[in-house]
């Protein structure tokens, strides 16, 4: 009987413990989510890519180093179509966004709501930088962590287009 | 019913999307006048005690690798974008085998050659609707280069720069000067294009710039500040039609005289009345029946040169 007991106070701790990863989990995605809703990031040119990508470094804000990280390839997308980013260094040329409609974001709210979900379409068009390291600050109550990340612009153009998001160059004719 | 709704509806669609297309203009990349100089590209004629030097093309293709890897990589990102452009090799090419095949054709039954005026001769050079043109600069600090790389969107009609991007790359010790060209292009093309797809977006919203330009045969009894044809000025008369005519009547008058008017800016519609593709040719033809018709009864001529810009010289034809 008391193997039995045993057996089964094991299961139910393992059961538990899984449970409150589980949850921790989801909430950290959750308060990622929360943190990213806000747009509150940086944009910077690191250098030039292969055609059709850009490699970018982005500053993202949370309470959490490792959300404000994971945030990173989302910021990176969002700011490369509704941001671009100013010359820099490195050969750096000043870069405007995809869009040029600054309202765009507001009248494609489904879109967008979909394509910056957790897992969500942005993904596709966004990698980390192979040797990169993140570059962690303190800032007040929270961190300003910094992430080298190429995106796939000459695609992510060509899906919003497709989308019907952004104008082509040579929609209308 | 349903079924005549259906085909009506497919009908009124297929009409729509068959006339939904404005005119595409034609782009193409040239080298710019600065860079054939600087790098001896150029013809010297003397026109009137003046040695006056244009860009010679053929020569700049033909011995220059670096300016085929340019246009090449400019063409290839271009045509990415689904917007194809003119090559200026080809259309040099072409224009050589249709002036070779004119001059050998005959008719077979009278021997007659094909017709050509002297004006049909001037025309038949490389255009295009915008000219992409290209500078770039190598510049040496010690052991390093750096290009700093210009270019430039110019309606080939209205003479405005209506997109461009240029910078200079981060200097190199190693990279060869293709390398570096190809990076410039890179680093550049996005910019480019998207300041064209901001002249393409404000031409879709205001309608397409061209010139309209009025002149009149010295054979015409008439001119521009005759009232024979109104109550006002047949130039001011004029003046009304485009007013009434263009897109929020935009235009102006850039010059007005008795025997000639010049009006630029001119936003004409992309479509005329009938949905159908609209350039200046179409618009200035709308000028010339209005003008034929009671009471003014005045015949004109249309020429045309490409899609922006039309000259209407009144009189006959």
């Amino acid at each position: 009987m008391k193997t039995i007991i045993n057996k089964v106070s094991i299961l139910t701790l393992c059961f538990l413990a899984f449970s409150l990863v589980s949850n921790a989990q989801i909430n950290k995605k959750k308060k990622a989510n929360k943190d990213t809703e806000n747009w509150r990031y940086e944009i910077e040119c690191v250098g030039i890519g292969k055609p059709g990508t850009k490699v970018v470094r982005v500053w993202s804000y949370s309470k959490k180093a490792t959300i404000a990280q994971t945030q990173s390839k989302k910021n990176a997308v969002h700011g490369l179509i509704f941001q671009g980013y100013a010359a820099g260094g490195q050969g750096c040329t000043a870069q405007k966004p995809l869009s040029n409609n600054p309202a765009v974001e507001q009248e494609k709210e489904d879109f967008f709501k979909d394509f910056f979900a957790e897992g969500g379409k942005y993904m596709k068009f966004v990698s980390m930088s192979g040797d990169n390291v993140p570059t962690v600050v303190k800032v007040g109550k929270e961190y300003k962590v910094g992430v080298v990340v190429v995106v796939m612009t000459d695609n992510l153009r060509k899906d919003l287009e497709a989308a019907g998001v952004v104008r082509g160059l040579s929609s209308g004719f | 019913m349903k079924k005549v709704l259906l085909i009506c509806s497919l009908i009124v669609l297929g009409t729509t999307l068959s006339f939904g297309q404005a005119k595409k203009p034609t782009l193409m990349v040239v080298p710019s006048d600065a860079w054939c100089i600087k790098n001896g590209y150029v013809m010297e004629f003397d026109n009137d005690g003046t040695t006056t030097k244009i860009p010679d093309y053929k020569k700049a293709m033909q011995e220059n690798t670096d300016i085929l890897l340019v246009i090449s990589s400019i063409n290839d990102m271009m045509a990415e974008r689904g917007f194809p452009l003119k090559n200026l090799e080809s259309a040099m090419k072409t224009l050589a085998s249709n002036a070779a095949e004119d001059n050998m054709r005959s008719s077979k039954e009278s021997g007659a050659s094909v017709n050509e005026s002297p004006i049909d001769a001037l025309k038949k050079v490389a255009k295009a609707d915008i000219i992409i043109q290209l500078t770039w600069t190598v510049n040496t600090t010690g052991p390093k280069k750096s290009i700093t790389f210009i270019l430039q969107g110019l309606d080939a009609y209205t003479d405005k720069q209506i997109a461009g991007a240029n910078g200079t790359g981060a200097p190199s010790f190693s990279a060869e000067v293709p390398v570096l060209l190809k990076e410039a292009v890179t680093a550049h093309i996005d910019n480019f294009s998207a300041s064209l797809q901001s002249h393409f977006d404000d031409m879709f919203a205001n309608g397409r710039e061209v010139i309209i330009r009025i002149q009149t045969w010295d054979s015409w009894d008439g001119d521009l500040e005759s009232e024979d044809y109104g109550d006002d000025e047949l130039g001011i008369l004029i003046e009304d039609w485009m007013a009434e005519n263009t897109v929020k009547g935009r235009f102006s008058t850039t010059d007005m005289t008795e025997s000639m008017a010049l009006f630029e800016q001119v936003r004409i519609p992309l479509f005329d009345e009938r949905g159908r593709a609209q350039d200046a040719r179409r618009f200035a033809s709308g000028l010339r029946k209005w003008l034929k018709a009671d009471p003014r009864l005045i015949e004109s001529k249309l020429v045309m040169k490409g899609l922006g810009r039309a000259t209407l010289i009144l009189g006959e034809k």
